[in-house]
């Protein structure tokens, strides 16, 4: 009798169908024949074919296909960069089990940096990670090589890694490979990448244009002026914003000179005052050069618009320096010129005007417009006259690591200083210290103070120095 | 080395403490690694690490083990080295111990073996079966074992009466209540193997086809009654697997008293769970000349340090002692030779065909087999069975084996269960990884 009628006779029981015998005792046998037997007739020669099993196409019975030459469709290729160090990969087990976790994104740019790939045990939970946190997706597609990228075609929640830059060429590639074609080309000669994408323009979707556009920062130069022009009139608003804030900063542009000519109109620089007249409409020039016409909620409409003017007008309109300027009477909309230069010297990268704004107002953004030694003096200044709190936090992380000496030895002292009286607002400072400070300086971050919450950012340059090493 | 630690939180302790720096003394001797760490305290944390086991102790008052001090001694002296240098008294006194508690196990394994070959077997093929005259001659105590004989002779007649009315009024009618009662009552009858199948039954028929499950459970359980009743008639190593199945316990000294297997065993997967408020860890290893499959057993109270001495992804060269029986599988570590060995390359495995060979031969020796440890080579793994084996239902889509495969053939370590395949490790251009 067949295992599935002796199952129905259990079911039903030999008190209502008849069972002639012992219906346990041929059941013994027939489960000892089952699991002592082969589930197929030849399993080792047809790995898939296990009928009823649910397999699909996923595993490979052509592994086994004749002629055999070529990989059979179903195989992941060889990969062709090489996996990180033994230690390098258990350092990366350990962060996505949760040690150190905000180290992720150093790991996975230093590891993509480093030419090499993550050997594929680890791929599950790496790209279950990246499917949580974009963020971390822009060095997978390197990282995670061609097993990765198999493994993505195979798990609908790891799809996105197939949009991610591999290193394919710009005629080929997905988006996210033309990106990064574009964005090393732009780096090594801008004028190349520009009629690599003036070439193709009009037939890009709207969200590459606007892609492509905000990789035009590296390189920006007068000569993608009628390029910039051309683009304030595109269908897509992120690119005409985007068009409108690159024209801004070339103060020879068209755009930059039509500003110019609004803010004349606005603003009369005097011997010892600035009086200032904003506009009093939004017109459709004024929209086409990127100015909003809507204003945020509590924000008066020509207060507005005359921000937007200023900090779209190219800085060298201001006759004199900017401290000169600063220590004038302005009567009236005095707050809005200001934090129109603010946005013009953040928008423009001008360093002397950063510097002054910075007195005025100090905000991270406005570092970006100096080089890094002077974002780490203006910051470190500021650490030691500033109390610790959010502002504070906010300029120190707009510091582009890694941290020199100076900057390191402030916070340091800050950390020493905070932990005496108010030890439960450490967290922050601490944690963007241990992960900006340059990791080779974790010695001197071990000898500063015997205190708790040193000694733990030490301990976490000294995690971010052995990750290098181990990376290098 | 930290897959040596007992969790997450103890791994980074550990690295905190790897520094040199930590150290007020770090130092070798032998195969014996000491250490004094600066601690909360005044006085310095004594560790000591025995690496022939690896064995551990640390004078913190830290209940995990191994604990962070023993395992930064460890990764500081795989990292930097340590300089040899004489033993400390305080580190000898332990030495010391650990072999006089060595010696004292030995003595009482060399009694038993001495009485074992001073016994001849009896005649009539129940030669190991402590039958009623041979566990009087042994306990030297008649009278328990005899009446415990007759409570587990007692206990199986109602349960093969149960199992008959169950199968006459059909399985549709199960009730969860029933299968309770009756564990309760088996153990009563001194039966505990038979009883702890019976409590497994509750978790039948939530599960997939379940009345063909528990026809299979019903079916195995009436074979062990009959087997139990009929015992003197079997031959002795199946009359030894039947008396363990049904819940007579084997001596350590009796399973070390017998001939041990000395081989290279590949640790190929361990497994932790709680059953009755009792931790037990499952380690499967599998001897690479001998090609024998074994699993070594420890059990602790929960929040008690389980034997860490055998580590997934290493080969350990010792001797294995095996409980007696049919298809010999649990066994003891009798005697380790070296310090265990992490792998750099996929150990041997078999081939699909030769591993369902073995467990046929497994199942045909003791037809009860549940769980048997696998090493397959050359196999492609798919989503729901590898090499032509079906995995189990809770273990499909095993996506770190199939990162590691990508379609190709690899070499994995699995339990074979009646459900399916559970995956336990594979290698990762040579380095053992754990599914």
């Amino acid at each position: 009798m067949k295992w599935e009628d002796l199952v129905s006779a259990a079911l039903v029981g030999t008190d209502r169908r008849a069972y002639p015998g012992d219906l346990l005792g041929d059941a013994a046998l027939e489960v000892i024949r089952r699991r002592a037997g082969h589930p197929t007739p030849a399993p080792a020669t047809a790995p898939s074919a296990v009928p009823g099993s649910g397999e699909e196409a996923v595993s490979s019975g052509e592994a086994l296909a004749p002629g055999g030459a070529a990989p059979p469709e179903g195989t992941a290729p060889p990969e062709e960069r090489e996996a990180v160090p033994r230690k390098a990969a258990d350092r990366l087990r350990r962060v996505l089990g949760g040690e150190q976790p905000r180290l992720l994104a150093e790991w996975l740019r230093l590891a993509a940096g480093s030419g090499r790939r993550v050997p594929a045990h680890v791929l599950p939970d790496l790209l279950d990670r990246g499917d949580r946190d974009r963020s971390i997706r822009e060095h997978l597609g390197l990282l995670a090589g061609h097993r990765g990228r198999w493994l993505a075609a195979r798990n609908p929640a790891w799809a996105y890694l197939l949009d991610e830059p591999t290193g394919e060429t710009w005629e080929l590639g997905s988006s996210g490979d033309r990106r990064a074609y574009l964005k090393h080309l732009r780096e090594s000669d801008p004028e190349a990448a520009r009629t690599l994408v003036e070439a193709t323009w009009t037939q890009e979707t709207p969200d590459d244009r606007a892609a492509f556009l905000e990789l035009f920062e590296s390189g920006l130069s007068i000569a993608d002026e009628p390029f910039l022009e051309q683009a304030l009139d595109d269908r897509r608003r992120e690119v005409r914003q985007q068009a409108a804030n690159l024209l801004s900063r070339l103060p020879g542009s068209r755009l930059a000179r039509r500003m110019a000519a609004r803010i004349e109109q606005a603003v009369r620089v005097g011997k010892h005052e600035i009086t200032v007249t904003p506009p009093t409409e939004c017109d459709r020039a004024m929209e086409r050069d990127g100015i909003r016409a809507k204003a945020p909620a509590g924000t008066g409409a020509r207060a507005w618009w005359l921000q937007q003017l200023v900090a779209r007008a190219p800085l060298s309109v201001w006759p004199g320096p900017p401290a000169e300027l600063l220590a004038k009477r302005i009567p009236d909309w005095d707050t809005e010129l200001r934090l129109g230069w603010v946005r013009a010297a953040i928008v423009q990268r001008d360093p002397e005007w950063a510097r002054a704004m910075f007195e005025w107002d100090p905000i991270a953004d406005l570092l970006v417009a100096l080089p890094p030694w002077e974002q780490q003096r203006l910051a470190a200044e500021f650490a030691e006259r500033h109390e610790l709190d959010n502002q504070l936090i906010m300029v120190l992380g707009g510091v582009e690591p890694p941290w020199g000496a100076g900057l390191a030895a402030a916070v340091l002292n800050k950390i020493v200083k905070m932990a005496a009286v108010q030890p439960w607002n450490l967290g922050e400072l601490s944690r963007i210290a241990g992960e900006r400070i340059d990791p080779a300086l974790h010695h001197l971050a071990e000898r500063a103070s015997a205190e708790q919450a040193v000694q733990e950012v030490a301990a976490l340059l000294r995690f971010r120095a052995e990750m290098r090493e181990e990376l290098s | 080395m930290l897959a040596l630690a007992p969790d997450a939180s103890s791994q980074k302790a550990a690295q905190g403490l790897s520094s040199p720096a930590k150290w007020l003394v770090r130092g070798m001797s032998g195969e014996v690694l000491f250490g004094e760490c600066k601690g909360s305290g005044a006085k310095p944390y004594q560790s000591c690490v025995d690496l022939s086991e690896p064995a551990y102790r640390c004078s913190c008052p830290s209940r995990k083990f191994p604990c962070k001090h023993c395992l930064g001694l460890l990764l500081s002296w795989s990292a930097d080295g340590v300089p040899d240098l004489a033993v400390p008294p305080w580190a000898a006194e332990w030495i010391d111990q650990r072999a006089a508690r060595a010696a004292k196990a030995e003595a009482r394994v060399e009694a038993a073996r001495a009485a074992a070959s001073a016994e001849p077997p009896e005649p009539g093929g129940s030669g190991a079966v402590p039958s009623g005259a041979r566990a009087e001659q042994a306990s030297g105590r008649p009278d328990t074992r005899t009446v415990r004989q007759a409570r587990v002779a007692a206990g199986l007649s109602e349960l093969e009466r149960w199992l008959g009315d169950q199968v006459r009024h059909g399985l549709a009618g199960a009730d969860p209540a029933d299968w309770q009662g009756l564990a309760k009552r088996l153990v009563d009858a001194q039966a505990p193997g038979v009883a702890s199948i019976a409590s497994r039954l509750a978790r039948v028929p939530g599960q997939e086809g379940w009345p063909a499950r528990l026809l299979e459970e019903y079916a195995l359980l009436k074979l062990l009654v009959v087997a139990y009743t009929r015992r003197a008639e079997l031959p002795a190593p199946l009359a030894q697997t039947v008396l363990q199945r049904v819940g007579f316990p084997v001596a350590r000294e009796d399973v070390l008293a017998g001939q041990p297997v000395r081989d290279e065993w590949d640790v190929i997967g361990t497994r932790d769970e709680e059953v009755d408020r009792l931790l037990t860890r499952r380690v499967w290893l599998r001897g690479r000349a001998s090609g024998r499959a074994a699993v070594v057993l420890s059990f602790a109270p929960p929040g008690q340090p389980l034997d860490a001495s055998l580590v997934a992804g290493t080969t350990v060269e010792a001797d294995l002692a095996f409980y007696p029986g049919a298809a010999p599988l649990r066994a003891l570590v009798a005697v380790r030779h070296r310090m265990a060995e992490p792998h750099t390359a996929a150990p041997p495995g078999l081939t699909p065909d030769a591993a369902l060979d073995e467990l046929a031969a497994a199942i045909a020796g003791d037809p009860w087999v549940d769980s048997w440890p696998l090493l397959l080579s050359g196999v492609v793994p798919g989503s729901a069975q590898v090499g032509g084996l079906p995995l189990h239902p809770r273990h499909r889509d095993p996506w770190r084996l199939l990162a590691v495969s990508g379609g190709h053939p690899v070499t994995m370590s699995a339990e074979w269960t009646p459900q399916g395949l559970r995956p336990l490790m594979t290698w990762d251009e040579g380095r053992a990884v754990l599914l």
